[in-house]
């Protein structure tokens, strides 16, 4: 059985191997990238320059970092079960990299076409979760266990909502496979259809992903790290590997899904260097918002969390399901099915602002201000 | 949700400002004229001799205690040929930079104004690998002022 | 006390997690043994002491020239009020006129003291919330300002050692005017950035509304001043209350809260900074040239035998200096009345019941400095 690669046919191992290697290469480098440019803009966002002496304009800076963590001495504490410890870094990094597999680039990019694509990626990246566990539960710290315990909770009801808001997309572009998804999208993105479904996948994901403000389980000034705070040297890196590598593929499957990916809306398919500047700019646009997001919103505390997890998206998600199935089942003339999605994803954003706004804008007492009055305190009293 | 855009407008506004960070080491922020470093000795250009007397009024005045002073009889006075005023001159001064807490006192208790705080990038950028080398001597404290690099703000 | 956790319904065992004295969010070398059931809270146990330095005991032994600098030591983010109740101590003792030139800078120089005090725990408490330091940079930038300013008064960044009994180390630069006021209009953006960026954000109020809540009644038992006390709802400010300096002569708003939470505290003190403002700015206006030191100044401090007791409203609250003089150039004893120390006692009583990280938001609302606590 032979695969085309490059316009030639080899071996399906051969293929397999030299596509793999790509993706690692790609993968570490994509995260020091990633890093550096994620250091900058959080910079930029606080008026600060961020790095600047290694290389010119401190691009070296990830370089160095990764020198310096490959350099440092990887530190076990005595009293940590050595085993459960030492394993948990591959299995926070593992299951992010066997995501890659089905990622569309573009056109034809891609290391296989799987039918059930969405779905083997969400399966393979929710098993990180074992990972963190075992971290927090292995460290002896006991930091590490709240952080840990929280990192449960949290992936656990985010993974929900995660994947019933895909799910209610793949009804719409009617397929699991990722590449068909994005070829569905010539005439318009799937995000005018299911506005809703793309907002809970946008939080759920963030969640997902451990970031502001759903960064309980690694919150600095609560639990110092959470699940990492004993670890060092090059084991420490590679849950940050782990991490951004995460928030890569999170953010191709987001525009490949719901942006389009590499499809363009207007008229005939572009090439291939085209079609990865399309990818690459739809990514980059929803990276830029998950650190823009970061640097302005405060930590959420942990029963919010869950209960916004559990009270407001996965209802709502569940509801766009039910809507885009009996819309679509009927098979009524395709501009009354689109206006139906499109309308009941905006209802959805607007019912969740409202329910947003009234659980938490309560109405208060101000407080006063009191002016200044000729009587002392003695006749105030 | 409102609230939530409104912070996100703001940290935008910000992201279009200009930084404003001062790259340390290259570019150095300008000193204000009465900024105060650790105390340094000035040097009587006229008599090629430090003002100090060596009356201890700064070492009994310090609040921590960080000087020693010692003085002698002056071997330039006129009295022995020499050409200067002073009957009395500083023969030995240390000052203990690692306890001093630059509150300018020994300054205004000065009488013959010999002693100033330093007021250049150079007495900010003291750190040394050793506490001991924090012990300034009599050379060390005069070096700056006797270089011309010092000029001393006098308190009006 | 709120109580926000749900009812034990199974056996567990509680766990002891140690805060500090090394960790990010308890500001300083303060160390909190909770005691968690799950993420709840159920006992604080407070450990301070770890920043005593005898500042009292040394002052002791210091004239008093030398304890000013003393002063600026105990309270490191307001040390232009730390250094006015000392000085006003010894003057009250004394009993000297200080020249109204000197009063005037004196409370400008505080106020804006306050400021960049103030900043510095907005800054603080966003970090403390859980923004990644954007708040804390937006507030360093403000603060730093302020702090070019003072340096360009008094040559020292943090240590002024500005303030004399009697009145003033030196004059001002001859630009204090014109500079003051493009410090002011620099911080009135910082206080629209920081209102902005947290106030009026949804998480925030989450996160922050309804938590740590203390009654009038408690505050006023445990002794609170200052904004967490004033945010409970009693509306006293020493400013307002027993005006010291020129404070009768300008016109402020008392900003006072109504329930008493971490939301009503930061509320309290964002509106401080905008009546910090305006006091600068109708003190600029009635500055006029004249002596700074009164005429008939003895050169060698020496009170007369006696005590005092002067406090003045400082960012955190009351800052009391209690002194007793024998006759002499130093005081017999001294003792400071700290406002941090007195806030810090009501925390167990505002965290029971509360989560873990509403423990953190708790303590940052309190805005302790630890030096001022340990002394």
């Amino acid at each position: 059985m032979t695969w085309p690669l490059f316009g030639m046919d080899m071996p399906v191992v051969l293929d397999l191997f030299i596509r793999m290697n790509i993706i690692v290469i790609l993968m570490t480098v994509m995260v020091m990238g990633l890093i550096y440019i994620e250091r900058k803009v959080l910079a930029r966002f606080q008026m600060r320059l961020g790095p600047t002496r290694t290389g010119p304009m401190g691009l070296l800076q990830s370089v160095a970092d990764a020198l310096k963590l490959v350099a440092k001495e990887d530190v076990r504490p005595t009293n940590a079960d050595p085993w459960v410890f030492e394993l948990a870094p591959y299995f926070v990094f593992v299951p992010i990299f066997i995501g890659f597999v089905v990622v569309p680039f573009a056109s034809g990019l891609e290391v296989r076409v799987l039918d059930l694509g969405l779905f083997y990626l969400l399966a393979a990246s929710s098993v990180n979760l074992v990972g963190w566990v075992m971290a927090g539960w292995g460290s002896d710290n006991r930091y590490a266990i709240i952080g840990g315990l929280r990192s449960v909770a949290q992936s656990i009801s985010y993974e929900l909502p995660l994947v019933l808001s895909l799910l209610a997309v793949a009804m719409v572009a009617d397929s699991l496979n990722l590449t068909e998804i994005v070829a569905g999208q010539a005439g318009a993105p799937n995000i005018l259809w299911q506005p809703m479904a793309f907002l809970i996948f946008f939080i759920a994901m963030i969640a997902e992903l451990n970031r502001p403000p759903f960064d309980i389980p690694v919150g600095e000034s609560e639990v110092v790290g959470g699940p990492f705070v004993e670890y060092s040297g090059i084991r420490w890196s590679m849950f940050f590997l782990a991490e951004y590598a995460a928030l890569f593929i999170m953010a191709l499957v987001g525009s490949a899904v719901f942006l389009g990916g590499w499809a363009w809306p207007f008229g005939e398919q572009l090439g291939l260097p085209w079609q990865i500047v399309l990818t690459t700019v739809k990514t980059s646009m929803m990276i830029f918002v998950v650190f823009w997001v970061r640097v302005t919103v405060p930590r959420m505390r942990i029963d919010q969390l869950m209960a916004f997890a559990w009270k407001l998206l996965l209802p709502l998600s569940f509801a766009q399901i039910l809507v885009n199935g009996a819309v679509l089942v009927y098979e009524l003339p395709s501009g009354l099915t689109h206006a139906l999605l499109a309308g009941s994803g905006v209802a959805g954003v607007f019912i969740m602002m409202w329910v947003i706004n009234r659980s938490v804008s309560r109405p208060r007492p101000r407080p006063v201000l009191i002016p200044r009055t000729d009587q002392t305190w003695e006749a105030t009293r | 949700m409102k609230g939530i855009l409104k912070s996100m407008s703001v940290t935008l506004s910000t992201f279009m400002r200009k930084p404003v960070t001062r790259e340390y080491p290259e570019t150095h922020k300008e000193l204000p004229e009465r900024d105060r470093a650790f105390p340094v000795l000035l040097w009587a250009e006229e008599d090629k001799e430090p003002f100090c007397t060596g009356c201890h009024a700064c070492e009994r005045a310090c609040p921590v205690e960080c000087m020693t002073v010692l003085m002698k009889d002056n071997p330039n006075h006129k009295s022995v040929g020499g050409d200067s005023s002073r009957r009395k001159i500083i023969d030995k001064f240390w000052i203990d930079y690692g306890r001093c807490m630059r509150c300018n006192i020994c300054v205004e208790v000065c009488n013959f104004d010999a002693i100033s705080m330093n007021n250049t990038w150079a007495g900010h950028e003291t750190s040394v690998y050793d506490r001991a080398d924090l012990v300034m001597d009599l050379p060390m404290l005069l070096a700056q002022s006797r270089s011309g690099e010092l000029k001393p703000w006098v308190a009006p | 006390m709120t109580s926000m956790a749900p009812e034990q319904e199974f056996e567990t065992q509680d766990l002891m997690i140690n805060m500090g004295p090394q960790h990010p969010a308890t500001h300083g070398v303060f160390r909190m043994v909770l005691q968690v059931d799950g993420e709840v809270v159920r006992d604080v146990v407070s450990h301070i002491g770890y920043m005593h330095r005898g500042g009292e005991k040394l002052s002791e032994t210091m004239d008093f020239r030398q304890g000013i600098g003393f002063m600026d030591r105990t309270e490191y983010l307001a040390q232009f009020n730390a250094e006015l109740s000392y000085v006003m101590a010894v003057e009250k003792l004394m009993d000297i006129e200080v020249p109204e030139r000197s009063q005037w800078i004196r409370m400008i120089l505080c106020e804006l003291n306050r400021l960049s005090s103030h900043f510095m725990f907005t800054g603080a408490f966003g970090t403390d919330v859980g923004v990644f330091g954007t708040g804390f940079t937006y507030a360093f930038r403000e603060r730093e300002n302020i702090l070019d300013l003072f340096e360009e008064i008094t040559g020292d960044r943090l240590m002024y050692a500005y303030f004399r009994p009697g009145g003033l180390a030196w004059e001002v630069t001859d630009n204090f005017v014109a500079r003051v006021r493009e410090v002011l209009n620099v911080s009135k953006q910082g206080i629209k950035d920081m209102d902005g960026l947290l106030t009026e954000n949804e998480i925030f109020k989450a996160r922050t509304q309804g938590i740590g809540v203390i009654s009038a009644a408690d505050a006023i038992d445990w002794g609170s001043t200052g904004p967490v006390l004033r945010a409970s709802g009693v509306p006293l400010d020493l400013r307002r209350t027993e005006p010291y300096l020129k404070y009768a002569e300008v016109d402020f708003d008392v900003p006072v809260g109504k329930v008493g939470d971490v939301y009503d505290r930061w509320l309290v003190r964002i509106e401080e900074m905008r009546q910090s403002v305006r006091i600068i700015e109708q003190c600029l206006t009635k500055l006029q040239p004249g002596p700074i030191l009164p005429e008939r100044m003895p050169r060698m401090l020496r009170t007369p035998p006696g005590e005092v007791y002067l406090r003045t409203e400082a960012p955190r609250g009351e800052y009391g200096i209690y002194m007793v003089s024998k006759g002499g150039n130093r005081p017999h004893r001294l003792k400071i009345r700290s406002a941090c120390f007195a806030n810090l006692q009501a925390l167990r009583d505002m965290t029971i019941g509360s989560y873990v990280a509403d423990a953190v938001v708790i303590l940052g609302s309190l805005d302790i400095v630890l030096c001022e606590v340990d002394r």
